[in-house]
């Protein structure tokens, strides 16, 4: 370990890390663009200077190492002055165009410009013209007049996703990133580049022009696209999800996601979910409320019962729902369908996992806590021979990683009883039996809950927002199938009583339209 | 609730009041007959009085010399709308010196509060708060104007043009 002084405090690192290594675990803030911590270093944005006692010069704190006893400062008026002529060196070329970049609002240019720059420009010379709307591959869209020529980008293809797509082109001002004629920036991890492009010169196709990134809100959760489980930063607002983005995680995905799991905002909009709970007719469907439907479902569950479970839920919900249908219907008859037995060991040597489901591992612990070891042959056998006249199934959130759907849809139409638990909504549904019921599920945004990735790591995530008010979460359906009513959990302190003020009209003199205050004789 | 009354003996007097009363009504009858260039009044709805040049009335959207919108939909007049009347969404365009447009421009002109303030925030000169203000409607739909009425009403002769043309714009640098 290294002793060494930052901006007046004394801080100990490993031996071997540099500056920027120092104040990003000091949690000091200093300015810097081509810097990132899961990339190597280039020392190309010369932004991120600071001043070394001893050293008549500043130096750049990313390609710097610490050594023993060195006082590092970055908080003195001679860094400021010079960080801000960098600055100025890197919006020489730069269009400024904030108002129409999609970047605005989370550019790193804005931050630091905020921080150091409030200069009037002493560029004469014309800005360098260079191309807009350089269509990159089937992702991603770049602009090279924003560009700071950081080559993030470029050191995101060479050394993570090893593809070596980008490069940099032409010398000097004129310097511009792009692919090799002919090829096109396609792998499943393009989007990182977008994520960690500091200005608006890399934008993603799928978010670009759809929202401003002022209007949106943002959750932590666990991306449930595949059984790597990476943590994720979901934005939303009131008209629905818009982008994905991760999180940086140590144990699970460091800071990347693939471009597959950014889709899986997707299945989360009201648009393509269950709204409501309905039973299939002759003529059509009948709409019920979720509650009230699972109600007359538990009415009607009798004979033997069977359950059919994906592994797109909680470790919570699969706890409930198996000791419900174990304990409340007696029945050890629950199966697991799996979705792609094929391929579900593929694995793309970085994120990406064949098996397209986040909690499979969460099934196969609560169903060998039961005690249940049941193939699906058996299934198939059960509902051949009309054992079985009950069937639920919790039907997956993901409706593309299950190719099978219909196949499948039509064996659980033998049983007698088929009832239908899915956030999501699928022109497959008019192909469910007479008298099934569809039940809308909350999805993974909408409750909290455990995933158990391929690694056995338990990841536990909260609730970001409600999209379908009306949906139950597998818990609640489990509840109110065992015969029980949900309750509401009483607030602790009853918050009207106590907050009425001594002299407030009562509700019932509001109802008669007296506005009788006590306050003494006039 | 109480009611104070006067009951003093100098209140019981309520004719001295009255007849001054109807000599201030009869002094601006007489004045309005004798000098009716004089008159405060108007007979609205054949007769309008003329504000002033820098009226906010309702808005106009800007267009271009080829007659397309000046509107880039960077959405800075409806973060900064107080009210939240502006409504847009964005579109590609497929000129890249474009590049974003919008394909769906809103104002809920009974929301709005006529501050002005998206004009304010246009960067781009797109938006201007016109001269008209008398816009009766039917019914509450009448009162969303869409880019159809905002940029091209029959009052605006085929579209408002910006002062600040592109040409100008990228001589001083903007």
């Amino acid at each position: 370990m290294l002793k060494c002084t930052i901006n007046g405090k004394e801080v100990e690192v490993k031996e071997g890390s540099t500056i920027m290594q120092a104040y990003y675990q000091m949690d000091e803030s200093i300015a810097h663009y081509c810097y990132h911590p899961g990339l190597s270093v280039a020392g190309v944005c010369r932004l991120c200077i600071v001043e070394i006692e001893g050293n008549p010069r500043p130096q750049i704190a990313c390609n710097t190492m610490v050594t023993e006893g060195m006082k590092i400062n970055n908080a003195s008026e001679k860094i400021k002055d010079g960080v801000k002529w960098v600055l100025d060196f890197h919006l020489i070329n730069h269009p400024l165009d904030c108002p129409i970049c999609d970047q605005a609002g989370e550019c790193g240019l804005q931050e630091q410009y905020m921080d150091f720059g409030k200069y009037n420009p002493e560029m004469a010379e014309p800005k360098v013209k260079k191309h807009k709307v350089v269509d990159l591959g089937p992702t991603v869209v770049l602009d090279s007049e924003r560009c700071i020529l950081c080559a993030r980008c470029v050191r995101f293809t060479d050394e993570i996703s090893k593809t070596n797509e980008l490069g940099l082109f032409n010398r000097g001002d004129r310097t511009e990133i792009g692919t090799v004629e002919g090829k096109s920036l396609d792998n499943n991890y393009t989007l990182n580049t977008v994520d960690i492009c500091p200005v608006g010169a890399l934008t993603s196709k799928d978010f670009r022009f759809r929202q401003r990134v002022w209007y949106l809100k943002d959750g932590n959760t666990v991306c449930n696209g595949c059984s790597t489980g990476c943590s994720v930063k979901v934005y939303f607002n009131k008209e629905g999800f818009f982008r994905v983005k991760p999180l940086f995680n140590e144990k699970v995905n460091g800071h990347w996601m693939c471009d597959v799991g950014r889709d899986i905002y997707k299945f989360v909009n009201k648009e393509v979910r269950l709204t409501k709970a309905q039973r299939k007719t002759a003529g059509g469907w009948t709409d019920y409320s979720a509650g009230s439907a699972v109600k007359e479902i538990s009415k009607s569950m009798t004979g033997t019962s069977a359950l059919v479970l994906t592994g797109q839920y909680t470790v919570e919900e699969y706890e409930s729902i198996v000791s419900t249908f174990v304990q409340s219907y007696g029945s050890k008859n629950i199966f697991h369908w799996i979705n792609n037995p094929n391929n579900v060991d593929d694995f793309d040597g970085l994120l990406f996992r064949g098996d397209r489901n986040p909690n499979t591992k969460g099934v196969l612990k609560v169903l060998a806590k039961h005690g249940i070891q049941n193939q699906w042959s058996d299934l198939v056998s059960k509902l051949g021979s009309g054992e079985i006249k009950n069937l639920v199934v919790a039907a997956p959130e993901n409706l593309a990683v299950y190719p099978d759907l219909s196949e499948k849809i039509s064996l659980f139409n033998k049983a007698a009883n088929l009832v239908w638990f899915s956030t999501a909504n699928s022109s497959e549904y008019t192909n469910l039996k007479e008298g099934a019921w569809v039940v809308p599920m909350k999805s993974f945004v909408e409750k909290e809950g455990t995933f158990i990735n391929f690694q056995g790591l338990e990841q536990k995530f909260k609730k970001v927002t409600t999209v379908v008010s009306e949906a139950l979460t597998l818990t609640e359906a489990a509840i109110l199938l065992s015969g029980k009513e949900l309750t509401l959990q009483k607030p602790l302190v009853n918050l009207i009583e106590t907050q009425r003020r001594d002299d407030q009209v009562l509700l019932e003199n509001r109802k008669k339209n007296e506005f009788v205050f006590k306050r003494g004789n006039l | 609730m109480s009611v104070m009354q006067n009951n003093s003996r100098a209140s019981k007097w309520y004719l001295p009041g009255i007849l001054g009363g109807m000599g201030i009504t009869m002094a601006h009858l007489l004045k309005n007959l004798f000098n009716k260039k004089q008159m405060t009044t108007l007979n609205y709805p054949e007769e309008k009085y003329d504000y002033s040049s820098r009226f906010k009335g309702n808005h106009v959207l800007t267009v271009k010399k080829d007659g397309s919108l000046r509107c880039t939909a960077c959405m800075l007049c409806a973060t900064n709308c107080p009210a939240e009347c502006i409504k847009i969404i964005a579109s590609e365009h497929e000129d890249p010196a474009v590049e974003k447009y919008p394909i769906h421009y809103e104002i809920d002109i009974l929301r709005c509060v006529f501050c002005g303030f998206c004009e304010e925030a246009c960067p781009v000169d797109a938006i201007r708060m016109g001269p008209e203000w008398q816009t009766p409607g039917l019914n509450g739909s009448e009162f969303i104007y869409d880019i159809k009425q905002l940029a091209y009403r029959s009052a605006l002769k085929g579209g408002v043009p910006s002062h600040v043309d592109d040409e100008e714009r990228h001589k001083a640098g903007i």
